[in-house]
C-alpha cells in the first residue's frame, strides 16, 4: 500500500465521547482504523503534555473529544478544557507546530455517527498534511548531532 | 533618589523592616541589593536601567526567613506581587511595597488597590525590541516559525536561569524534576527544550506579569520571554482579561465563562 | 515485576469476525511483563471468569487485562471476578477490542494490529494501577431542610415518616411560605390553605423533626454525611415555652401601620405579630425594627397585657451547632416587584399589582375578606387588565427566562375575578399561554370560553392614569398589530418569578453554585435534578427555577429520596477513582506549594487546606488536600497542577503516560 496510513491518537472524555464511539461500534458504523482511543474521566483531566508526547512518539495527528458545553459529567471540566485548549493552541501556533493536526471535537454519548465522522475527517486531514516528520526529527537526539562531532568523539574515545 | 534612600533608611531605623531589597549600580547593569542597616541606604537606586524582576526573591525563605521586607518594586514587580498575594505565597502585612513614579516620586502602598489603580493609571514601560521581533514572526508562515523556534530553542542548554529569574517559577518540585513519569527528557535536546518551554509558558498562563525577566536572564539571549508574551496576549484575546485582570484575579484557567470562544471545537 | 494476565474474547463471533483473536493472544504473551496470555469464546461467561479466576491463582497475576468488550459493559463484572481470585479489582483493566475495533473496522490485518496495539496500551497501563480500596465515609443521619416552604415542608415530612430526623430552618416566624398567601389553586381551584395547613401542623407536631422558625443558616461547614451546620436563631423577644399564643399582645400593641408582609403590603400588621391566623407556631414575634420600644426606649404595652409573663425584650440572637448528615435547600423565589416597570406605572399606581397581591385580594383570609377591591378608594373593579409575562421573556429587562406559572395563575386570577364579580369584564394580554401540563390547557380553555374572560395577544406598550382610571395601551397581534386601549380600574401584572434576595449569600455559605440569575443550579440539568454540585446537598422547588405546586411536591420527594437513600447505610462507599495530594518525605513533605489555584477548578468544592506541622506544633506549610467524601473523580485539577503535586487513582499520570508511550513505541 503507498498511501501514507496516519497514525492518530484520540483522547476522550469517558461520558460523552467514549460512549459515543461506543456506539459507534453498537451501530456497526465504519470508520478508519488508524484511531486509536485512549480514555479519561473527563476532558478536564487532559495533559496538554500527552498531547506533545504523542507527537513525539510518532502521531501524525491528534483528537481531543469531550461532553458538549453544559453536558459535561463534572458540570465543568470541559469548560475548563476548553481553556487550556484555547491557550494551549495559541502558543503552538506562535511556535510553528502544526496545530491543524489537533481536531478538537464536542462528541455526545448519543453521537455516534459524528465519532466516525470526525476519525474520518481527521484521517483525510492528516493524510493530506502527510506525516509529521518535521516535529519527530526534532526528538532524534542523534540525528541532531552534527556527524563530525560523533565521529571525533568516536576518536577520542580509541585514543 | 534621595527620597526613596530616605525612605528605606526610615523603614530600617524604625524597625518596621529588617531588610530592603532593592538595586544598586552593578558592573554594567544595575543589580539586586539587600540591605538590612541604614547606614547602606545610600548605595540604593532606582531609574530607568532597573528592570530585573525583585519579586523573586520574595518566594526565597531562606533570604526572607519570617522578616518583614520592603520592596522597591518596577511597575513589572508590583503586577507580580499581586500575584503572589493571589496564589498564596507572600503576606502583605510583612510585606512595605514600595515604587517610585515617572515624576520621581515615592510611593508606598497600603493595600492591594492602591497596586491594581497604579497599575491601571502609570505607563506601561515600552519594550520596543521585542515588538520589531514579534512583528517578524508574526508575518513569517508557520514553516518558518517552527525554524526559527527549534533552532533558537536547540541552543538552549537547560542551565534555567529563566526559572530561576522568574518570580512565578517557585514551585517547590519542578515539572523538569518530575520523573515519575519523567515528563521531560532531562538532557538539552532540541525536543527536550521545546518541551520544557512549551511548559514554563503554559504554566504562566494569567499568572505571568509579562517582564521579560526569562528572556534577560537567558545567557544565550534566546528570546524565549517572547513564549510567555505570546501566552499573556492569548489570554488578553480570548478571555477579554488584560495582564493587570488576569494576574490580579482568579486564574485564567482554572475558571471559565461558558461563552469562552470555541471556533475551533467541531 | 509485573505478571501481567491477557486475556482476549472473542465474543461469540463479534470480535473474531474482525479481529485474528489468536494472534492478538500470541502478541500480547511476547509483550514485556506479560505471564499468560490466552484467548477464550465468551471470557465474560462463567467458564470464562473462572479461566481468569485460575490463572490468577496459578500464575500469581500482578495485574489483569480482558480485551473484550467496553469497559462501560462489563469492567464491573471482570474487576468483580478479579476481586474473587484475590486480585485487587482495581488492577483489573479493560481493552475495548468490540465497539472500538471488531465492529468498526473491516476484516484485515491492520484491525488485527490496531487490536493489539490496543491491548499493548492497557498491558502498560495496568502495569502502574496501584491496589485501591473503596472509600468509606460515615453518616450522620440527621437531615437539614433550608425554608418552610411547600417544597421543605414536603422534604421534611418524607425524610420525617421514613424514620429519619429532620431540622427544619425558616427565617419567616411562620411555615407555609408563598403558598399560604395564595387563594385557590390551578387547575383544581382548591383552597390552597386547606390543603397546606395540615402539612405544616405535621410538621410542627411530628416528633421526628425539629423546627426553628424566625431562624437561619449562619454557617456550614464539613461535607456529605459530615456537615456541621452553624443556625442563627433571630430573638423573637417572646418566650415560646411561656407563650399560650392568646393573641392579646397582638390586639393590643399600638404600633399599628406596619405594611404586612403576608399581605404583600395591601394590610397592616402590628410590631408584635404573627403573620396569618394559621400560622405555625402560633406564637408572636416582634419586629424590633418597627417597635416602639426597641425604637425610642418606651412603651412595653405588651408585657402589660401578657398573661403569661412571655415578653421579654432583652433576648439575644441565639446560635446553635447541629451535626448534620445532608441539606436540602428549599428556600424558594420571590416575584418582581412593580417598581420594576417604569412604563407601567413607576410602582406608583396604587391599583396595579402583582400577581401575589392579587392571591391576596381574592383570598378570603386577606385584607378585602376574599372580595376583589381596589387598594385606592376599596371600589370594586368593572374593568381589570392581566399583564402576562411581566418582565419574563424580556431579554432587554434581564430576564430572558419563562417563569413558567405566571400563564397559569393569570388564568386563574381572571377566572376568579369573573366568579367574584359577576358583571366585570377582564383582559388577558399575553405572549404565548404556555399550559404544559395535567388539565392545564383545559383550564386555560374553560377561562377564556365558560367564564368569558379576553385574551388579547399582544404586549402592553403603557399604563397611565386618566380621570381615575388606568388606561392600557398595547396591541393586538393577532389583528395586525390594531392597537387596543382599555381603560380599566384595576391592572394585575404577572410579574416574573425571581429568585430570593439572600439566595447568592446563602449559596456561598454553602459552597454550592448558582446561575446567573441567581437561581441554585442542579448538579446536572438532566440526570441530577435534585442534587446540588456538592455532594450531600439538595435542592428543591422554585429556589432552583420558577415552578409550580405539583413539580415543587415532586421536586421536594425526589430530594428527600436521595436523602432518605443516603441514610439507608451507615456509611457512604464511593469508588476511590478520586484525585489525592502526594506526600513526600521532609523536609518537603508534599510537593504541593499551596497556591490553592486548583480550588477555583475544582466544580466540587473538594479541595481543602492542611496544614503540614512540626514537631512543636509549628505550622511549616499549608497545602492543597483532596476531600475523598466530595471529590467526583474529574481529574481537572490534576491536568492543572504545575507541580504535579496531585494525581488520579486509577487514572494517575504515569498510567496515562505510559498509556500514550505504549501506543505509539515500536
Amino acid at each position: 500500500m503507498s498511501e501514507f496510513e496516519p497514525k492518530i491518537v484520540a483522547f476522550v472524555c469517558n461520558w460523552c465521547t467514549y460512549a459515543g464511539a461506543d456506539l459507534t461500534g453498537t451501530s456497526r458504523i465504519k470508520y478508519a482504523s488508524n484511531v486509536k482511543i485512549v480514555r479519561f474521566p473527563c476532558t478536564g483531566r487532559i495533559d496538554f503534555m500527552l498531547l506533545l508526547k504523542a507527537f513525539a512518539e510518532g502521531a501524525d495527528g491528534i483528537i481531543v473529544s469531550g461532553c458538549h458545553p453544559n453536558d459535561c459529567h463534572y458540570t465543568s471540566g470541559n469548560f475548563h478544557a476548553r481553556r487550556r485548549w484555547v491557550i494551549f493552541r495559541g502558543l503552538l501556533n506562535f511556535m510553528g507546530i502544526d496545530v491543524n493536526r489537533i481536531q478538537f471535537s464536542w462528541v455526545s454519548a448519543a453521537e455516534g455517527a459524528k465519532w466516525a465522522d470526525v476519525v474520518n475527517g481527521t484521517v483525510t486531514a492528516v493524510r493530506e498534511l502527510g506525516p509529521y516528520t518535521q516535529y519527530r526529527k526534532a526528538a532524534d537526539y542523534l540525528a541532531q548531532q552534527d556527524q563530525s562531532i560523533i565521529d571525533g568523539q568516536e576518536a577520542m574515545i580509541i585514543k | 533618589m534621595e527620597e526613596l534612600r530616605k525612605k528605606a533608611a526610615e523603614l530600617l531605623q524604625s524597625g518596621e523592616v529588617q531588610m530592603v531589597i532593592g538595586y544598586e549600580e552593578g558592573t554594567r547593569h544595575p543589580r539586586p541589593c539587600f540591605i538590612s542597616s541604614a547606614d547602606d541606604t545610600a548605595k540604593l537606586i532606582y531609574d530607568d536601567r532597573c528592570t530585573g524582576n525583585l519579586a523573586v526573591y520574595l518566594t526565597h525563605k531562606e533570604l526572607i526567613g519570617g522578616q518583614k521586607i520592603a520592596i522597591t518594586a518596577s511597575y513589572f514587580a508590583l503586577r507580580s506581587i499581586l500575584r503572589l498575594l493571589t496564589e498564596h505565597q507572600i503576606q502583605l502585612d510583612k510585606l512595605v511595597v514600595l515604587t517610585v513614579s515617572a515624576e520621581r516620586e515615592v510611593i508606598q502602598f497600603a493595600t492591594t488597590d492602591d497596586i491594581t489603580a497604579y497599575l491601571q493609571t502609570a505607563p506601561v514601560p515600552a519594550r520596543e525590541d521585542d515588538k520589531a521581533l514579534i512583528e517578524k514572526l508574526n508575518a513569517m508562515s508557520r514553516e518558518e516559525r517552527w525554524e526559527f523556534w527549534s533552532a533558537e530553542l536547540s541552543k538552549c542548554f537547560k542551565c534555567y536561569a529563566c526559572r530561576a529569574a522568574c518570580p512565578m517559577c517557585y514551585c517547590t518540585k519542578c515539572i523538569v524534576e518530575e520523573n515519575r513519569p519523567q515528563w521531560i527528557q532531562p538532557w538539552a535536546s532540541t525536543l527536550a527544550n521545546i518541551e520544557w518551554h512549551i511548559n514554563r509558558a503554559m504554566h504562566m498562563t494569567g499568572r505571568c506579569a509579562d517582564c521579560g525577566a526569562c528572556g534577560a536572564a537567558c545567557p544565550l539571549g534566546l528570546p524565549i520571554h517572547l513564549l510567555s508574551h505570546q501566552i499573556v496576549q492569548e489570554v488578553t484575546d480570548n478571555f477579554a482579561l488584560d495582564v493587570n485582570q488576569a494576574v490580579s484575579g482568579d486564574n485564567a484557567l482554572s475558571t471559565f465563562k461558558p461563552e469562552d470562544k470555541e471556533n475551533f471545537i467541531r | 515485576m509485573s505478571k501481567i494476565g491477557v486475556f482476549i474474547c472473542h465474543c461469540g463471533e463479534n470480535i473474531s469476525a474482525t479481529v485474528d483473536c489468536e494472534k492478538v493472544a500470541a502478541e500480547a504473551g511476547k509483550m514485556d511483563g506479560v505471564e499468560f496470555a490466552t484467548d477464550y469464546k465468551y471470557m465474560c461467561s462463567d467458564p470464562g471468569q473462572t479461566l481468569i479466576k485460575n490463572a490468577i491463582k496459578e500464575k500469581g497475576l500482578t495485574g489483569v487485562v480482558v480485551g473484550a468488550c467496553s469497559p462501560r459493559m462489563h469492567e464491573p463484572t471482570f474487576r468483580k471476578a478479579c476481586a474473587e481470585a484475590g486480585l485487587n479489582p482495581y488492577l483489573c483493566e479493560m481493552s475495548n477490542l468490540r465497539e472500538h475495533c471488531s465492529w468498526v473496522h473491516e476484516k484485515n490485518e491492520q484491525t488485527t494490529e490496531k487490536a493489539i496495539d490496543l491491548v499493548k496500551m492497557l498491558v502498560e497501563k495496568v502495569k502502574k494501577n496501584k491496589p485501591l480500596n473503596a472509600i468509606k465515609v460515615p453518616i450522620t443521619k440527621k437531615a437539614l431542610v433550608i425554608g418552610g416552604g411547600i417544597a421543605g415542608i414536603q422534604a421534611a415530612l418524607d425524610i420525617a415518616n421514613a424514620g429519619q430526623q429532620v431540622i427544619m430552618v425558616e427565617k419567616e416566624p411562620s411555615i407555609g411560605g408563598h403558598m399560604s398567601q395564595l387563594s385557590e389553586t390551578f387547575p383544581t381551584l382548591d383552597c390552597s390553605q386547606c390543603i397546606l395547613t395540615p402539612r405544616m401542623v405535621e410538621v410542627a407536631q411530628h416528633p421526628n423533626i425539629t423546627l426553628y422558625t424566625y431562624a437561619e443558616l449562619e454557617h456550614l461547614d464539613g461535607f456529605i454525611g459530615n456537615f456541621k451546620a452553624t443556625i442563627r436563631l433571630k430573638a423573637k423577644s417572646v418566650d415560646y415555652k411561656l407563650c399560650t399564643g392568646c393573641g392579646l399582645c397582638t390586639t393590643k400593641c399600638p404600633s399599628k401601620k406596619i405594611p404586612s408582609e403576608f399581605n404583600e403590603g395591601l394590610g397592616m400588621r402590628t410590631a408584635i405579630y404573627t403573620p396569618f391566623p394559621q400560622a405555625v407556631p402560633n406564637k408572636p414575634v416582634i419586629d424590633r425594627a418597627n417597635c416602639t420600644y426597641y425604637q425610642k426606649g418606651k412603651c412595653k404595652v405588651c408585657e402589660k397585657v401578657c398573661p403569661t409573663g412571655a415578653i421579654q425584650y432583652d433576648l439575644p440572637d441565639q446560635f446553635i451547632t447541629e451535626d448534620i448528615g445532608a441539606v436540602v435547600i428549599a428556600t424558594g423565589f420571590n416575584v418582581l416587584k412593580t417598581d420594576f416597570f417604569p412604563e407601567y406605572g413607576y410602582g406608583k399606581y396604587a391599583d396595579v399589582l402583582t400577581g401575589l397581591q392579587f392571591e391576596r385580594l381574592a383570598s378570603a383570609s386577606g385584607p378585602t375578606l376574599g372580595e376583589i377591591r381596589r387598594p385606592s378608594d376599596g371600589k370594586v373593579p368593572k374593568k381589570i387588565v392581566f399583564i402576562a409575562c411581566s418582565g419574563s421573556r424580556d431579554p432587554a429587562k434581564g430576564i430572558p427566562y419563562c417563569s413558567k406559572i405566571c400563564c397559569m395563575y393569570t388564568a386563574k386570577h381572571a377566572m376568579l375575578y369573573q366568579h367574584k364579580v359577576h358583571d366585570g369584564e377582564s383582559y388577558v394580554f399575553y405572549m404565548d399561554i404556555r399550559a404544559g401540563g395535567k388539565n392545564y390547557e383545559e383550564f386555560v380553555r374553560r377561562a377564556i370560553e365558560d367564564d368569558g374572560v379576553n385574551y388579547i395577544r399582544g404586549r402592553v406598550a403603557r399604563i397611565y392614569e386618566k380621570d381615575g382610571k388606568y388606561i392600557v395601551k398595547g396591541a393586538d397581534t393577532l389583528l395586525g398589530s390594531k392597537p387596543v386601549e382599555i381603560e380599566a380600574d384595576m391592572v394585575v401584572l404577572a410579574t416574573a418569578g425571581v429568585s430570593n434576595p439572600g439566595a447568592e449569600e446563602l449559596a456561598q455559605k454553602m459552597h454550592v453554585s448558582y446561575d446567573a440569575y441567581k437561581f441554585f443550579a442542579e448538579a446536572h440539568p438532566k440526570l441530577k435534578p435534585v442534587e446540588t454540585n456538592t455532594a450531600g446537598i439538595f435542592l428543591c422547588g422554585a429556589c432552583q427555577a420558577p415552578k409550580d405546586i405539583p413539580e415543587t411536591v415532586g421536586m421536594a420527594s425526589g430530594a428527600a429520596a436521595k436523602v432518605i437513600g443516603l441514610f439507608s447505610n451507615n456509611e457512604l462507599t464511593r469508588e476511590p477513582l478520586i484525585a489525592v495530594v502526594n506526600r513526600s518525605a521532609p523536609p518537603v513533605f508534599s510537593t504541593c506549594v499551596g497556591c490553592f489555584m486548583c480550588q477555583t477548578a475544582c466544580p466540587y468544592n473538594a479541595i481543602e487546606r492542611e496544614e503540614i506541622k512540626g514537631r512543636d506544633g509549628s505550622v511549616i506549610k499549608t497545602v492543597a488536600k483532596v476531600n475523598p467524601g466530595l471529590c467526583q473523580g474529574c481529574g481537572t485539577c490534576v491536568a492543572f497542577c504545575r507541580s504535579k503535586a496531585i494525581d488520579m487513582q486509577g487514572f494517575s499520570n504515569e498510567q496515562m503516560f505510559a498509556e500514550v508511550m505504549a501506543l505509539l513505541n515500536e
